[in-house]
This record gives structure tokens, sequence and C-alpha cells, in this order.
């Protein structure tokens, strides 16, 4: 199907280690630099940016590859953090919560690390039959069906009263406050998609991204393999909403719309959506510009008198940078895998071909 | 060798860093300190500033009396943005400040993340103005209440004051269904209505509050015998303004009974003439309250802030620093759970705007005074004070 896999298997995964590595480096120190500084206002700002990381990678896994902008994503992280919700919390306030919920589910409670994982399959599977459907389309079409998706999975979490609660807030989630229960799952879901994007169905996708018609010429059945990485981003994208819940302990369906569905994808755009190392250093990048701001905002004593921003500078500052940044740099800022430093690994060359083949042709 | 160069810095970065951290139990001048975590900007910033800042104004008057315990209250803020992941950062950040009390937003969705991280670190924590009964021990845990009356008791006042003094039999009962506070006014109202002999719903019916238009529920209305004596009518802004204009200009003049949330007198131009309107508040912003205190606060408040009290969400600012305040002169002590012991054995204990208790299952108002407000053409004014014969029971407050 692909000529390419007949080059052995593991010299495509030693030639891309190095990008999951560096990247997976990055988030241990992050969760270093949160320990050391001890101050828990930063470690939860920290764990923030753990929980983007799942959901920017998982959107990643489908949009960076598939070249389909999908509004519909943060449906997933909807489903993962009400099942987390319905996995983890006590029976006794899941009684009062979700009358309507099965017998045998109201009665189990598990740990928080067992019902990520199980919060983060359902919405695969619901991924997967919702892309039954939807992979079939293309284009601009199948962006306004997964939105049209989120509005749906959105308007039946905020009436289901008896199952969801309704528009009420769902409290009762045991909170998780530790760093690291995040970082694991920000470094899963890179290798996750680190792993899909070297495998044969990354390549095919990518390969009917950029030429659809050589790549069906070639035999690739496009709605498969995009059904596979929509799947897969869905099981990503519910262990981040998992994991969402339990770092603030309520979850509100309108938590999961727009604003968040937004800020996501810009963290894609920005950071460069066709590379697994822009869409983590997206997040990364923002959420300090945006902490940043909002730390000068509070305003930074200056001597004697204190320097502060007039309050929504922030929001409006936000979108002139990432104007800035798209007007430079209209691929994002990292139109280009994290690689080892010159010379770390042999000569040049194969590295920068390994390097496209990760991105696709976006240079 | 990158990775060597950034563990090294990593390293040297945790060594100086490292001591300088740690949730502190109290301020380091020994002052006792309030934490804010509460919007300082979004949408609920319109109902936080005015609750914080009556806050202020009582927690300035006790430090110019002195302080507490013979120490003063020293306050720290932060934003919630109006936003719940930063609602929990608010209230981590209040609390390593050395918060010994946090407030949250007025509303329990917004209110809650902060409240749930006071919780965890066996803090104190007061809703601003929450009128769900979630915003205390159901919703939180066991150290946390709200500043405000249930919103179920409005609905129970407004009913049994009309039954009472206005001979109202025949209710009409319109909920408007899109937030939770309106669905408790209600159930308010129904738990006190079979309560009333003879008195009758003469039929009910729901909308929403961003329905452009409510005719066919008119219709319903009108299509009635007889005009209702009153309509029960549970919603709040902006849904609420649309809703009395079009059952006004529908020449329907049945009594209009309300909650707290339309309280104010801001939206009036859009009724001219509005009459036969009935609200119930804690205290009176229309420079009419029959106690003269509450005269005397809203001089404050414009004197502090530059204007008066928009609506009575004003008050529960105040009885809240209040209330809490004493159950820490009482404890002798700032460990939240003598005070929580301390606030618990409260039983209609005075306050500006009126009393307050506080039990060891419920830690919000479930039975509390209020002043009637009535506008007779287009002006509003107290006509009356009314306290439901008995408190709302627990079955009803959960439904």
């Amino acid at each position: 199907m692909v000529q390419d896999t007949q080059k052995p298997q593991k010299s495509v995964l030693l030639r891309t280690i190095a990008t999951p590595l560096i990247l997976t480096a990055l988030m241990v120190a992050l969760a270093l630099i949160s320990q050391a500084v001890g101050s828990r206002p930063f470690n939860q700002t920290m764990i923030d940016i753990f929980v983007r990381v799942i959901l920017v990678v998982g959107l990643y896994i489908f949009v960076g590859n598939s070249g389909v902008l999908s509004f519909g994503h943060i449906g997933f992280t909807c489903l993962g953090a009400y099942a987390a919700a319905w996995l983890t919390m006590p029976p006794m306030m899941k009684e009062l919560s979700f009358p309507g919920l099965p017998e045998w589910l109201k009665a189990v409670q598990l740990p928080y690390g067992p019902g990520a994982v199980l919060a983060a399959l359902f919405a695969g599977v619901f991924a997967l039959l919702f892309g039954r459907v939807l992979m079939r389309l293309s284009g601009i079409a199948a962006s306004i069906a997964t939105f049209a998706m989120l509005a749906m999975i959105n308007t039946i979490y905020a009436n289901w009263e008896s199952v969801t609660a309704a528009t009420n807030s769902v409290v009762g989630i045991p909170i998780v406050r530790t760093i690291w229960p995040y970082m694991i799952g920000a470094i899963v879901a890179i290798f996750v998609a680190w792993a899909h994007a070297i495998s044969r169905f990354g390549l095919a996708l990518r390969a009917a991204r950029d030429e659809p018609t050589a790549a069906l010429a070639s035999g690739i059945d496009i709605p498969k393999v995009r059904l596979v990485a929509f799947g897969l981003s869905g099981v990503v994208m519910g262990l981040g909403g998992a994991l969402m819940a339990h770092s603030i302990g309520v979850v509100t369906p309108d938590t999961f719309y727009l604003g968040l569905t937004f800020i996501t994808l810009s963290m894609l755009v920005v950071g460069g959506m066709s590379t697994l190392s822009g869409a983590v250093s997206g997040v990364v990048l923002l959420s300090f510009l945006i902490q940043g701001l909002r730390w000068l905002e509070r305003g930074v004593p200056v001597g004697n008198s204190t320097f502060a921003l007039p309050g929504g500078l922030q929001e409006i500052l936000l979108g002139v940078v990432m104007i800035a940044i798209l007007a430079r740099r209209p691929n994002g800022l990292f139109s280009r895998e994290f690689a080892w430093p010159f010379g770390a690994r042999g000569r040049r060359g194969p590295a920068l071909a390994a390097n496209q083949t990760v991105p696709g042709g976006d240079a | 060798m990158f990775r060597t160069q950034l563990m090294t810095s990593l390293s040297v970065l945790a060594l100086s860093l490292g001591p300088a951290t740690g949730a502190l139990a109290e301020d380091a001048d020994g002052n006792i300190v309030v934490g804010f975590a509460t919007a300082e900007s979004g949408f609920m910033q319109a109902y936080d500033k005015p609750a914080q800042d009556a806050a202020m104004i009582r927690i300035d008057e006790i430090n110019a009396a002195g302080g507490l315990l013979g120490k003063q209250i020293k306050v720290v803020n932060a934003d919630t943005k109006t936003d719940r992941a930063e609602g929990a950062k608010a209230g981590l950040s209040v609390l390593d400040e050395g918060a010994d009390m946090v407030v949250v937003s007025c509303d329990y969705d917004f209110g809650a993340p902060a409240a749930l991280t006071a919780e965890s670190s066996g803090k104190i924590s007061f809703f601003l103005c929450a009128e769900s009964i979630k915003a205390g021990i159901q919703g939180v845990g066991p150290h946390s209440f709200s500043a405000s009356v249930l919103a179920a008791v409005q609905g129970a006042t407004m009913a049994e004051w009309a039954y009472t003094k206005k001979d109202a039999r025949e209710f009409y009962r319109l909920l408007d269904t899109s937030y939770v506070y309106n669905k408790g006014i209600c159930d308010g109202f129904d738990w006190m209505l079979p309560k009333l002999t003879d008195a009758t719903l003469a039929g009910e019916d729901v909308f929403k509050n961003d329905d452009a238009s409510i005719a066919s529920q008119i219709s319903r209305i009108k299509a009635l015998p007889k005009e209702p004596d009153a309509i029960m009518l549970c919603t709040m802004m902006p849904g609420a303004v649309s809703a009395i204009k079009q059952i006004r200009a529908a020449g329907i003049n049945s009594m209009i009974l309300n909650g707290s949330a339309v309280d104010g007198s801001y939206w009036l131009s859009a009724v001219p003439d509005l009459s036969n309107f009935y609200v119930p508040v804690q205290g009176s912003v229309y420079g009419d309250d029959p106690n003269p205190d509450v005269n005397a606060f809203n001089a404050l408040y414009k004197e502090k802030t530059g204007s008066d009290p928009a609506t009575q969400y004003t008050y529960p600012g105040y009885s809240m620093i209040d209330v809490w305040a004493k159950a820490v002169e009482r404890a002798g002590t700032i460990d939240a759970d003598a005070v929580v012991a301390e606030l618990e054995k409260m039983d209609n204990e005075p306050t500006l705007f009126g009393p307050r208790t506080f039990t060891s299952d419920l830690h919000h108002q479930n039975k509390a005074r209020y002043l009637i407000v009535e506008t007779t053409a287009g002006k509003p004014g107290v006509v009356d004070e009314w306290t439901i014969s008995e408190p709302v029971p627990m079955d009803a407050l959960m439904k």
C-alpha cells in the first residue's frame, strides 16, 4: 500500500523518536518547574496546561493528519468528563445528581485512574460511531457536520436531567491536585499521536490529505483511515475530558462548548496544525502568554508604583499576538517537528527527510 | 547535551525556589485574612462587585473598631474571570496567600470550584449571594455557607403574603425553565400553595428566558374563565422584562409575584407605568427601608462607591462578614471547625438585613424576613414585610 513501509519499520521509528522524546522532556520539565515553585495556583496552572496539551494533541491526531478542521472534538471531551463523573463519584452523590443512571453504574466507584481510562474508551466508542457517518464527508461539509455533532452532544447533555443533571453543575468528582497524573496523561497522548502518525494509517491519512486523488489511486480507503484517526483522537479527547473533570471537580455542559473549542483550535493552528511539536508548543506558548498577560493585568510592582494593564486587555493582546504569528507564519510556529540538535544523530540530511515524513508536504 | 543543560538549569531553579513555599495558616503579620475569589471581570462581576463592596464596608467597620480577636482583617483578591477553571485557581491563590475564609462568586456554578478548593483545605467558604441549596453542605461540604436566602423561600413568601394580605385565591404559575434559580422559586411556591386553604392553581405554563414571544402562554391565560388573582412568575433577567411587558400589554392586570432577581428600578422604564407588581427583598434600595440603619448603609455605600446599591443583592455581602465575624469572636479562634460550630449555633441571629439561622444540616436560610416591594405606576416602594409561617422543608428544597 505505502511503499515506504518496505524499509525496516525500526528505521522510521528511530528517525522520528526524537520528537516525542523532546516533547516528553518538555512535559517533565514543566512538571518539575511546578514542583520547584511549589505554589498551588501555579501548580493548577500547569495542570491546566497539561489538560490542554492532551486536548490539542487529541485534535492534532485527526485535524493535523487529515487536514479536515473539526469543530466537534470538544463533544468527546464532554463525553469523557461526564463518564469520569459517573464512574468516580460516591454512589450517594450519584443518587442525587443522576437518579436515571442504571443501578450497576450507580453502585460503582472507581479510582480516578481506571475511571479516566474507561471514560476515554467511552468517548472513543462514540467517536467511532459518529465517525462511521461523518468520515464519508470531505472539506467544509465535514467541518460543519462535526460542529453539528458538537451541538447535538451539548443539547443532549444540557437537557437529559436524570442522567447528566442537565445544566446543573455536577459536584462530587474527586479532585486530583498532584501534577503527575496529568503529566503522564499528556505524555501518553503525545506517544499515541506519534505512534499513529508513523503508522501506516497515519501515513496513508497524510497522503490522502495532500493528494486525495493520488491516494485513492494508490488504493487508500480514505474514510477508513480517517475513521481510525477520528476514533483515536476521540479516545485522547475523552481522556482530556476526564482529567479536566478531576482537575476542577465540577462539570457542566457549557464548559465543553464553543469557548473550549475555539481556544484549543487556535492553540493548534498557532502552534502548527500539521506537526505534533506545533500542537504541543502551541499550547505551552499560548498558555504562558495568557498567564503572563493576566499577571500583568493584576499588576507588577515597579519601584514604588504598580504597573498594571487595563482589565480585559489580555484577551485583546492575545488576539493581536495570534494574528501577528499567523501573518508571519501561516503554517503556525512549528511547521517542522522537533529533532535532535545538529549533529547529535548522524548527518543532517536524513534527519530532515525524516522530519518531512511526519508533517507531510507543508514546506 | 540539550537535556543536560536543561536539567542543570532546572535543578538550579529548584534549589533557588524550593523553600519559598507552603500554605501559611495565617498572614505573616498575624492578621486574619479574608480571601475574595470572585469575578473582577466577565459577566459575574455585575453580581459579585456590589456584594463585595458591601462586604468591604463591614470589614472596614470591624477594622476601625479594633479588628477581630485583636487582629486586623486583611483582604486578598483573585479574579475568577467568570471562568470555572480560573475559579479553582483563584481559590488556591487566596488560600496560598493565607486566607482563613474564602468568599466565592455569587452564583453556585461559578463559585463552586473555588469553594471546593477551600473545602479541601478545611477552610470556610461563603457564597456571596447564591440561592441554591447546593451552595453549602449539600453541594460543597460542611465548611461552606451562603450569605443569601434560598430561592424557594422567595416563592413561598410571595404565595403566603399574597394569600393573606391580598386575598389572592386563584394563582397561575409561569415558570422560565432556563435557570435552576427560577425552578427554586416555583418549588417554594408549589410547597406553600397546598397549605393555603381554598387557594387553587388556575393553571401553569413554562417558557424560556430567551423566548422572544410568550404569546401562546398569554393566550392560555386569557382563555381562563376568570383572570387569575395572582401570577407567580418564576424568572430572571433579561427575559423577565419581556415577559412582564407582554403580560401587561395583553391586558392581564393580575398581580404579578416574583423572586428577588427582578429587584431594582434599572429596567422599569422598559415597562412604563407598571403596577400591581411585587418583589421580595432583604433590604430596600429605594431609600424607604423601615430600618433607618439600612438607609444609613445605603448612604455609606454611595459614599464609598459613588452610586446607590442597584439591587438587594448588594446586601448579603454585608450580612456575610457580620455573621462570620461574630462567630469568630464567639469561638475565640479562627480555626474553621470552631467557627463553623459557632455559626451553626446561630438561631435568628439579628443582622441589618433580617435574622439569620444556620444548622448542622443547612448553611442557608430556609426561612427569612422579607420586605415586600410593590411597584405602582412605575414606582417601586416597600409596602409590607413578611416571614413565612414555617421553614421550607428539606424535601421541597432538594427537588
